[in-house]
This record gives C-alpha cells, sequence and structure tokens, in this order.
C-alpha cells in the first residue's frame, strides 16, 4: 500500500485503558451533533460490506442450483441479483464516503475552533508555562494527524473490520469446519502481526528519531556553513555528517527487516488457506459432505480476507496515534483558567484613577519578583518605571494590564479590583501597546482594527488622525488596504510602531500602558513616533516601562524599581538631586551619550 | 568588469552571475534541459546499484510467477482432483509450493527493494551535504537554508521512493501481462471479457489522482492558512492580550477552519466519485465471467475449475492495476525531485584552488595585508558597488579598526581577506601573495573571522571552542578560554566545558557568545584576526571584559576590528574611516574626533544605537 502508512505512535504516547475510554466518551460526546449523520454513514457501510460478500455467494447459487443441474434460469437470476448487487453497492459505498467525511470534517473543525479559543481564554501565565511551538504543533500537526484518519484511514479501518467480520460469518454459516480447518495458518498471522506491530512501532521510533538527528545536523551545516568555511573545516564537518547520515541509513535497514519477516507470513497464509479450501473441500465434496459450489465460495471468499487483515494491522497505528494526539487537545481543552470573571464580575469603570496597593508578585513559586509594591496614580498622570534589568519594573505594569493577577495586595482601578471585572471589558480601558509592532497577516486597516472589531474604516482614519499619521498611511501603494505581507515585512520599525500606537488610539483608553521599545527605529521615522506617542499619550493616565530616561525625564513621576521594590518615586527633577539610585542611573546614562 | 584578471575567468568564477539563486535559476533555466538533468540523476542513480537493482527484478519476477500459477493450480485441483477424483494431494501441495516461492519472493522483494531507495539516497545526501559545504558564500546569500534543507530532504525522499517502487513496479508489470497470457491462452472470448472492465480500473485511477489535486492542494493551502492564524497568534499573544483581540484572531480561526472544512468536503466529494467506482468496476468483469462462463459451462465447453480460476484472476490483477497507475505520477514527481537535486549539484562553487597553490611565506614578520584598488558589488546587485577603489595597507602586527556607518562596506572589506568573495577589481595580498593564488583552506587557517554573530555548534563547549583547531589539546582549549575571558563563565555553567550548547542546547548571552567565538579564533592562531563587534547593546557592567578579551587576542597579531563602540575603538593602533565604499580617514582615534566632523557623526549615531539597554521581563 501507499507511503502514507508510515505513521505510528510514541511508545511514550499510547494511551492507558482509562484514558482510552476517556478519549472515545469525549469523542461521541463532541460528535453528538452529527449523531444522525454518523448512525446513517455507519448503516451504508455495513450494507456495503454485506454486498461485497453477495458476489461469492451468488456464485456458489449459480454452482451448485444451476451449472451442476443443467438449469438455466438459477443462472440467470444469479446474474441480474449480482448486477444489482453491484448498483446497491457502489450507491451505499458512495453514500457513505460523503456522509462519513461531512461528520469527520465538522467534527475537526469544531476541535479546531474550540481548543484555539480556548487557548485565546487563558492567560499570560499559561503562555509563559507552555512552549510556543508545542501549542502550535497542538493546533496544526496534532489535528493535521486527525485529517488524515479522517480523511482515509477511519473509511478504511471501518470497512476492513466490517468486511472482515461479514466474511467470517459467512463462512461459519457456510461449513465451520472447513473455516476452522483453513483457518489453521491464523494463529500465526496473528502473533506475526502482533510481533509486527510492536517491532516496526519501535523501529518506526528508532527512525523518527535518526531522522530528527540528521536533520538537525543538515540544518546546522547549511545554516553555519560560513563558519565552517571561515575555520576551513568543510571535510570535518562532511565526514561528520556522513556518519549521522550512516546512522540514519541503518536504523532505516533494521526497520525494513522487520516488514520483509513480516508480509511473507501473511502472503504464505493466504495461499496455505486457498490450498486447504481445495484439499480439504474437493475431500468433503467427493465425500458428498459439501457442494462444489460451497468450495468455490470459500476460495473466493478466502482470496478478499488477507487484504483487510493486514491493512488493520496497518491502520492500527494510525487509530492509536489519533487516540494520542486527541488525548492531548482534550487535556488542552480541560486546562483551567488561571484569570477568568469571577461569577458576579463586573464591568471595568471608565477611570484612569489607578491603585497600586501593597503588591507582591512571583512568577515561579518561591522566586518573589515584587514585593510590597504601593503606588496612587492619578487620573491623567503620567508615570515612569525604570530600574536594572529584572528588577521587576514591566512586572507592575503587567499587573496593571492583568496579565497576571498579583499574590498579594491588590491593584483597584476607578476604586474596582481588578479581580472583580469581568475579563472581556477590561481592554475598553487598559490597552498595553507593547515594545515591537506586532503584524499579522492582512491590511493596514485590518491590523488597526484588531483592537476593536467593529471599528469602521472612518473610525480608523479618526484613530490615524488623532496622532497625526494619516497623511503617512494613506500614501502606501493601496492606502489603508495595503497587504502588510506575513509579519509585516514590508512596513518598517518604525510604520509598525505607528500601528500599534494607532490601535491604541482606536481604543481611546482611560489608561495607556507603554512598553519601550529597546531597539531605536530609523531616524526619519522615530521623530514622527515620538510626536504620535505625545498626542496619544494626551490626558490619558499613562504608565511607561522606560528604558531611556530620556522618556522617564517627560513623565511627571518616576518610580524606581529595584530588586521588586519601588525604592524612589517623585518628578525627574527631584530625583536627580535626591543623590539615589536614580541620581546613579542618570549619571551612568548621561556618560554613555557623551563617550 | 573588464579588468578582471585573467586567471579569474580561467577558474570559472564569472559563471552565472545573475541565476545565483536557485529558485529563480530554475524558472530562467530551460525546462527541458533540467528535466533531462532530473532524469540523468535517477538513470546514474541506478547504474550505480546495478546489481542489486537486478536482484530485485528477479525475485519480483518469482513472486509474479507464484502468484499467477495459483489460479491455474485451483482450477487443475477443482477439475481434475474433485470433479474427476484425481490426487487432491498433488495440487494441494503444488499451490503450498506456488504460496512458498512467492512469499519468499515478497520478503526479499521488499528487502532489496528499500535497501537499494536507502543506499542511493543515503549516498546522495552525503553528496548534497558536502556540495553545500564548499558552495561559496554568495550562493548561500541567495538560498534560504529551508530550500537547501528541502533538497537534501523532501526531495531525496521523493527520489528514494521511486528507486524503492522500481521492483515492486516490476513485479506487478509481469504479473499483469503473465495473467492475462495465461488467460487468453486458456480462453480468449472469456478473458477479454473478464479484462474488459479492468483497464477502467487504471484509467478510473489516472483520473482519481488529476481530479484530487486540486482538491488536495487546496486542502494543503488552507492548513497552510490556518496554521498561520494560529502562529501569528501564538507569537504576537501578548499584542493580543494587549489589546484585547482574542475574539478578532478567534474569529480569524473560525473562518479558516470553516474553508479548510470546505476544502476538504470537495476533495471527499472527489473520494465518494471515485473510490466506489474503482471497487465496484472489476466486479462487472466477475458478473461478466459468470454470465458467459455460465452458459459455456452449461454447454460443456468450460469446466467449474477454470470458471472458478478466472474469478481469482479478476481479483488478483485488482490491485496491481491500481498502483500502475500511481506509478507515473510517483515517477514524475521523482523526476521532480532530480531536477531540483541535480540543478544545486550543478552549481560550481565559485572560490576555489587555482591548480597550482602559492604557499604563505613563513618567515617574519607574519601577517602583512594590502587592498590594492578594490571594486566589488555583491553578486545580483551589480549596480550597487559597495567598495570603489579602495586602497589600503595594515602592517604586520598591526591592529586596525574599521569604522564607518552601517553600509560603509566595512564589514564587506573585512570578508574579501579570507575570500568570501572575490573582488571585482584591484587585488588583496597577504604577506605579498594574491589570496586568489593560496588554497582557500590554507588563506583561511591563516586568517580568522569572529563573525558579528556568533554561530554555536550543537555540542559541548569545549567542542564549540576546539572547532577552531580541532587537533588540539585540552590545555590549549582552556587557555583559549582564558585568554578570551571565557573561562570564568564556562565554569560556572551547569557541566563546565562539558556544557551542550547551540541551538537546543543551554542558551548563552550575546557577550558569552561572543567570548566563545573569539577564544575560538584565538586558538586558531592565525596570523590575521578579523573581529566583527557586535552591535547589539552589551550589558554596560561586561563591557571592560570583553574589551579585556579582545585586547588579549589583538596581542602579537594582525588585527582587523569592526568597531562600534569606542571602547573597542580604542583598543586599536590606527582608526580607518570608511564612507560608501572608500577610505576617507585614517588616524588616531583622537585625532580623528578632533578633526573629522563625519567621523564624529558616525560615532555619535553609533552611541545613539547602542544605548538603549537590554530588555526586562
Amino acid at each position: 500500500m501507499g507511503m502514507w502508512f508510515a505513521g505510528g505512535t510514541d511508545e511514550t504516547e499510547k494511551l492507558d485503558r482509562q484514558a482510552t475510554g476517556k478519549v472515545l466518551r469525549r469523542t461521541l460526546a463532541r460528535i453528538r451533533p452529527y449523531r444522525a449523520q454518523a448512525m446513517r454513514a455507519c448503516a451504508l457501510l455495513v450494507l456495503f460490506a454485506m454486498t461485497s460478500l453477495a458476489g461469492p455467494l451468488l456464485v456458489r447459487r449459480a454452482i451448485d442450483q444451476g451449472l451442476t443441474v443443467g438449469d438455466r434460469n438459477v443462472l440467470n437470476q444469479s446474474i441480474v441479483a449480482y448486477v444489482a448487487v453491484a448498483v446497491l453497492a457502489y450507491g451505499s459505498y458512495r453514500l457513505a464516503i460523503a456522509t462519513l467525511a461531512r461528520v469527520g470534517e465538522s467534527f475537526l473543525r469544531d476541535l479546531r475552533t474550540g481548543v484555539f479559543g480556548r487557548m485565546l481564554q487563558q492567560s499570560m501565565p499559561f503562555y509563559d508555562r507552555e512552549n510556543t511551538g508545542v501549542l502550535v504543533s497542538r493546533m496544526t500537526s496534532d489535528i493535521d494527524s486527525l485529517q488524515v484518519l479522517v480523511q482515509l484511514g477511519l473509511l478504511m479501518f471501518v470497512t476492513a473490520t466490517l468486511l472482515l467480520v461479514a466474511s467470517v460469518v459467512t463462512l461459519i454459516v457456510l461449513d465451520p469446519l472447513l473455516l476452522v480447518l483453513c483457518m489453521m495458518t491464523m494463529p500465526f498471522v496473528a502473533l506475526a502481526s502482533i510481533k509486527f506491530h510492536r517491532e516496526s512501532n519501535r523501529a518506526y521510533l528508532a527512525v523518527r528519531e535518526r531522522i530528527g538527528t540528521t536533520l538537525s545536523s543538515l540544518q546546522e551545516g547549511i545554516s553555519g556553513v560560513r563558519v565552517v568555511q571561515a575555520f576551513a573545516r568543510e571535510d570535518i564537518q562532511i565526514d561528520r555528517f556522513a556518519e549521522t547520515n550512516k546512522g540514519l541509513y541503518q536504523t532505516h535497514m533494521r526497520s525494513v527487516k522487520i516488514g520483509a519477516f513480516y508480509l511473507p507470513v501473511v502472503e504464505l497464509a493466504g495461499a496455505l488457506s486457498t490450498a486447504l479450501a481445495v484439499g480439504l473441500g474437493g475431500w468433503m465434496v467427493r465425500d458428498g459432505r459439501m457442494t462444489l459450489g460451497t468450495v468455490a465460495a470459500f476460495i473466493l471468499i478466502l482470496q478478499t480476507m488477507f487484504g483487510p487483515m493486514q491493512q488493520l494491522s496497518q491502520l492500527f497505528n494510525m487509530i492509536q496515534s489519533a487516540g494520542a494526539s486527541l488525548h492531548k487537545l482534550y487535556g488542552l481543552l480541560d486546562e483551567p483558567l488561571t484569570i477568568d470573571s469571577a461569577p458576579d464580575a463586573k464591568d471595568l469603570p471608565a477611570s484612569g484613577h489607578v491603585d497600586i496597593d501593597n503588591v507582591s508578585f512571583e512568577y515561579i513559586p518561591g522566586e518573589q519578583v515584587l514585593s510590597g509594591v504601593s503606588l496612587t496614580i492619578d487620573e491623567g498622570e503620567r508615570i515612569a518605571f525604570v530600574g536594572p534589568t529584572g528588577a521587576g519594573k514591566s512586572t507592575v505594569a503587567k499587573l496593571v494590564a492583568r496579565f497576571y493577577d498579583p499574590v498579594d495586595g491588590a491593584i483597584r482601578i476607578g476604586g474596582v479590583d481588578l479581580r472583580d471585572v469581568r475579563t472581556d471589558s477590561l481592554r475598553r480601558h487598559i490597552v498595553v501597546v507593547p515594545q515591537e509592532g506586532f503584524l499579522f497577516a492582512g491590511t493596514v486597516a485590518d491590523n488597526i482594527r484588531l483592537a476593536k472589531p467593529d471599528a469602521t474604516d472612518a473610525d480608523i482614519r479618526t484613530a490615524l488622525d488623532r496622532i497625526g499619521v494619516l497623511d503617512l498611511f494613506e500614501r502606501l501603494p493601496q492606502g489603508l488596504d495595503t497587504e502588510v505581507q506575513e509579519r509585516g515585512s514590508r512596513l518598517s520599525a518604525g510604520e509598525k510602531q505607528l500601528v500599534s500606537l494607532a490601535r491604541a488610539a482606536l481604543v481611546d483608553p482611560k489608561v495607556l500602558i507603554l512598553d519601550e521599545a529597546t531597539s531605536s527605529v530609523d531616524p526619519g521615522t522615530e521623530a514622527i513616533v515620538e510626536v504620535a506617542m505625545e498626542s496619544l499619550m494626551e490626558g490619558r493616565t499613562v504608565i511607561a516601562i522606560a528604558h531611556r530616561l530620556s522618556t522617564a525625564e517627560r513623565c511627571d513621576r518616576v518610580g524606581v524599581v529595584v530588586d521588586g521594590r519601588l525604592v524612589e518615586l517623585g518628578p525627574h527633577d527631584e530625583l536627580v538631586a535626591a543623590d539615589g539610585h536614580y541620581t546613579e542611573l542618570f549619571a551612568a546614562w548621561t556618560r554613555g551619550l557623551a563617550a | 568588469m573588464s579588468d578582471r584578471p585573467l586567471e579569474l575567468i580561467a577558474l570559472g568564477s564569472v559563471a552565472r552571475r545573475e541565476n545565483e539563486n536557485l529558485t529563480t535559476a530554475a524558472l530562467t533555466a530551460d525546462e527541458r534541459e533540467a528535466t533531462r538533468a532530473g532524469w540523468k540523476l535517477l538513470w546514474t542513480s541506478i547504474k550505480e546499484e546495478r546489481r542489486f537493482i537486478m536482484y530485485g527484478q528477479i525475485v519480483s519476477v518469482g513472486w509474479s510467477i507464484g502468484r499467477i500459477a495459483i489460479p491455474v493450480l485451483v482450477q487443475q485441483g477443482i477439475d481434475r482432483g474433485i470433479e474427476k477424483d484425481g490426487s487432491l494431494v498433488v495440487w494441494t501441495l503444488l499451490i503450498v509450493a506456488a504460496g512458498v516461492l512467492s512469499s519468499l519472493c515478497l520478503g526479499l522483494r521488499r528487502y532489496v527493494a528499500f535497501r537499494n531507495g536507502r543506499v542511493i539516497e543515503s549516498r546522495l545526501r552525503d553528496r548534497v551535504f558536502a556540495h553545500i559545504q564548499r558552495l561559496h558564500f554568495s550562493f548561500h546569500d541567495a538560498n534560504a537554508t529551508g530550500d537547501l534543507m528541502s533538497r537534501a530532504n523532501t526531495d531525496l525522499q521523493n527520489f528514494q521512493d521511486v528507486i524503492t517502487m522500481i521492483p515492486l513496479t516490476t513485479g506487478q508489470f509481469v504479473l499483469v501481462a503473465g495473467a492475462v497470457i495465461v488467460m487468453f491462452l486458456t480462453h480468449p472470448v472469456l478473458a477479454l471479457l473478464a479484462l474488459a472492465t479492468l483497464p477502467l480500473v487504471n484509467v478510473l485511477g489516472r483520473r482519481f489522482a488529476q481530479k484530487l489535486h486540486p482538491s488536495i492542494m487546496g486542502v494543503q493551502r488552507e492548513s497552510a492558512q490556518l496554521a498561520t492564524v494560529v502562529e501569528e497568534t501564538i507569537a504576537g499573544v501578548r499584542v493580543v492580550k494587549g489589546f484585547g483581540a482574542e475574539g478578532v484572531r478567534a474569529e480569524a480561526l473560525r473562518i479558516e477552519a470553516e474553508d479548510l472544512r470546505h476544502e476538504s468536503l470537495t476533495a471527499s466529494l472527489v473520494r465518494s466519485r471515485y473510490l466506489p467506482a474503482m471497487e465496484i468496476a472489476p466486479n462487472l468483469g466477475l458478473i461478466a465471467v459468470l454470465a458467459y462462463g455460465g452458459h459455456l459451462v452449461l454447454e460443456g465447453d468450460l469446466t467449474v475449475g477454470t470458471l472458478i480460476s478466472f474469478n481469482i484472476y479478476v481479483m488478483l490483477l485488482i490491485q496491481p492495476l491500481r498502483s500502475m497507475g500511481m506509478t507515473v505520477a510517483n515517477a514524475q514527481r521523482a523526476a521532480a525531485a532530480g531536477v531540483r537535486i541535480s540543478q544545486l549539484l550543478a552549481v560550481e562553487p565559485r572560490i576555489a584552488s587555482p591548480e597550482r597553490p602559492l604557499t604563505l611565506p613563513t618567515e617574519n614578520p607574519l601577517g602583512q595585508v594590502e587592498f590594492s584598488s578594490v571594486a566589488f558589488a555583491y553578486p545580483g546587485h551589480e549596480d550597487e558597488p559597495v567598495l570603489h577603489d579602495l586602497t589600503l595597507t595594515i602592517q604586520a602586527g598591526e591592529s586596525v579598526a574599521l569604522v564607518g556607518a552601517t553600509g560603509s562596506g566595512k564589514t564587506t572589506l573585512a570578508s574579501l581577506l579570507p575570500r568570501f568573495y572575490d573582488v571585482d577589481a584591484g587585488s588583496i595580498e597577504l604577506d605579498g601573495i594574491d589570496v586568489r593564488q593560496l588554497d582557500p583552506q590554507a588563506l583561511r587557517r591563516a586568517v580568522s573571522i569572529v563573525f558579528e554573530e556568533t554561530f554555536l555548534f550543537q555540542a559541548t563547549v569545549f567542542e564549540n571552542i576546539a572547532f577552531g583547531d580541532p587537533d588540539a589539546s585540552e590545555d590549549q582549549v582552556r587557555r583559549a578560554a582564558r585568554l578570551s575571558g571565557a573561562e570564568d563563565f564556562i565554569e560556572q555553567l551547569p557541566s563546565g566545558y562539558q556544557t551542550l550548547v547551540g541551538e537546543r542546547g543551554l542558551s548563552l548571552s550575546g557577550g558569552q557568545r561572543q567570548r566563545l567565538a573569539i577564544a575560538r579564533a584565538i586558538l586558531a592562531d592565525p596570523r590575521v584576526l578579523i573581529l566583527d563587534d557586535a552591535t547589539s547593546a552589551v550589558d554596560p557592567t561586561k563591557e571592560h571584559e570583553i574589551r579585556d578579551a579582545l585586547s588579549e587576542a589583538m596581542q602579537s597579531r594582525t588585527t582587523i576590528v569592526i568597531a562600534h563602540r569606542p571602547a573597542t575603538i580604542a583598543l586599536a593602533d590606527r582608526v580607518v574611516l570608511i564612507d560608501h565604499g572608500r577610505v576617507v580617514a585614517q588616524g588616531t582615534h583622537t585625532e580623528l574626533l578632533a578633526s573629522n566632523q563625519r567621523y564624529r557623526e558616525v560615532l555619535a549615531a553609533e552611541v545613539k544605537d547602542a544605548n538603549a539597554t537590554g530588555g526586562d521581563r
């Protein structure tokens, strides 16, 4: 069969019985909306499996009641019946495929939107904890492996199972004794299948690991080629890669040997059962205990029985890995939300009054990042947090934005504790403008609208105009409808920041949290960014995480965070004169500028 | 270009300047020529494994013979054994014998087929990797890692698939041909009726693949779009959370999921039309056999055994006919893969050793560098020359800082000395010898470079330093680490020198990585050291450590520093200001600061860049 069978499961990913049961129940529950279609698909497949066996039975009837006794009518009846069965088989199979696909694809769509929706509900601690690559792969490779199953595997699995069952039942009805005798080889095939399944799984894992090493070695060889050439080490690298590549080859060959032992067993078992049907069946016919037609039907059914058996052992891997994928996806769906709306939560009041009350915080339990920070920010006040890397200055801002909840103490906006606020109302009045202007695929307008999905084009223009950059964006090739391309490669770093500022302007929040960019942008745009920033801050409460002291200089007050404590707080000039941390920071900074 | 030295042209270095990028080259190259190259690669690969390919063919034929024999033996068993009271045992045993032959050959075929595929794949992958390692810098500038990866991986796998399919295809072909011959010899008319519908399976198979292809592409396209939404959202989760855009992104995904479902259902519709037809078509043959054959039996013109054997033959032929439809498509895919691989192999390494390379003088003073009237433009950007008529002499043992604005050409100038690129005009001499007359390997052992971005291999710290000189003793490696100021932090790493670094290893800070790179270069003990100082801000408290490391590394050898920070500039004996690809001023840092306005401007810009301190959590 095709190469797409090369799937397999991770030994460690295998589910125990309990987990399997849970996955099954969960899956059935999720299929419930499509239950009627699912049942119809199954019924159609049962019908199809039955039609597949009608052929040999009609041949039997034609031989026994037509050919051997010379009855032309029976023969003709059998032929007509055969044609009818073929038509029925076509119709039922065709409908079954279409129906099954509809159920499967709807299930996948629901799973995709469900899992992704749940991910989006999660707050920052979740994203800090989970590896982003893993999250992406849950939504892509894990669901894609289910897709392959839905498109092909499931159909083949169900059909093969039904065919096998139907064949055995038919043969039992025809002659149980002959069936038992013909199936004498069966235990060997079963044993071989189990062994093959286990071994090939192991081999597959080994191959997969080797492919991983080879690919990473290949990638390293290509991306490090300049260093390799700079030190004239090409030969060493080539030898080293050849070694890795050889390892891959050897692992492949070990896996090939397993298949080379298994396939002949099945092939031989097929031939043996045919031989036994001819020999023993013939002997029974001669004995008068069986008709020639029955032997013929036996032989014909046996020809089609070994195919499904072989398929099943291969499909089993696929089903198992699908189970493992589902288990992981359901795990994500069940992941509790760390930041959630309380049952009696209310909307965030439209206020710019921020009260940080004796707040402590730790990202990792036991490693305190903030301790006992207290500070009140008045409506319309601008405050900058400064301090060494890792001291916690951005953590303060993140708590105000409710990316995290404080471990101790409280943050109140307009007098309301953030934990009593409905999470979906937060961003109407508090907006975080991150360091780099991150763009999503789509147009400039789409990117700005991100912050307020129901904004009209006019709203967007107004927002851009408010920060004085409408002209700049209208000058783009397609104006606001210019595609920004993947990850915004067409806009400059400064323009991306402007998009980010425009998003904030569109929301028109009471509290603005600015995470200042560390890297500077092109000098031309830099000036525009500064002007836009200034007009955006106008009339709002601003909390700036400042990396440049020139920014701090422009704020009403400066808070110096050192080792998780707010050690100094006051206007820039006062702090410079106070001969404390800030004085030192400022001196170092001005020295840096002058050097 | 007219004044390019003749020997360069002789070296073939002017080949295909604008077609550096493989993907664009593929578009412009003569397609038929390329296809021929792909098939040729396939053919030579097969020829190299002639013997085992032969074995594969032999066992395939054996398998087919066993399979073809069984229906004949069944027929004989029924007609002679059952109906005529002949010996049942003989026919039973003969069927067993045929089964043994076919299954033995099947096992061998599987082994040989995959062995051939993997041997050829493995050998080609070695070749491709070695080739990539030897290709010049400008080639790598023009080709993305991902593209090269896919040639050395996906394309090779497609190629391997087809090699593996060879014995299988042969077996199926022989099986079909043999069965058809046996059937026609037995009863031509019945054979014709039985087989009439079978080509339909093949035709349907091919049509199916054709019809399915656009939908499969559609599904892949939609999957990719969905993946983009997921990747973007997760990468930009801070933005999503910061602006409360969860709903917008969920909606974006919902649309993609709906599109994907729609495309997948389109594909399923194609499947639902063709799969049942392919499944049922052989039944028409079976019906015909029963109808015509049954009447023949009634007339006494055919035995029941033959009727049954025809039934078995029809069943036997379904699978081969179905997959033979795919063989052509597979072969085409392999040829396409072959084209892409052979394209890569056809690129000539542009920086090659001359036939009779000169050797560098070994007596002191060592490390004198002379750039004379150097002009250079990057391949593909000939209209934007980077260096013009640049002349600069660096004395043995001298340290020179190259200073200039971004894009002034200072990094380019430094990368011409180790011949990462060849000059378009003028020449570069190391200790009096034109670098193009040296073996590049020897040249690069004499000139070491510390790149702006440090590349660390997926290996231990020790191995990463020892990369500079694989023969170095442990003491020498430790000494290099000490001189570069890396020793202190290395000893604090979890496993010291044995700590795994690189992409999946422990992540080191920019400054730490840079010190490892310096250690690597010190260990190589070159006569000329080129340091491309990182522009990205280094933690100010660590700056002096790097400065100490640099000054240690600069001891007793010619050093060219591409400097951004006043602190690094101060280490050099002489400062050379480069602007728009020319040397515009030279002197000490203090002299230039006092006398040159442009120098002050360039420095001011650099300082501004460097002064934004690192991020925060």
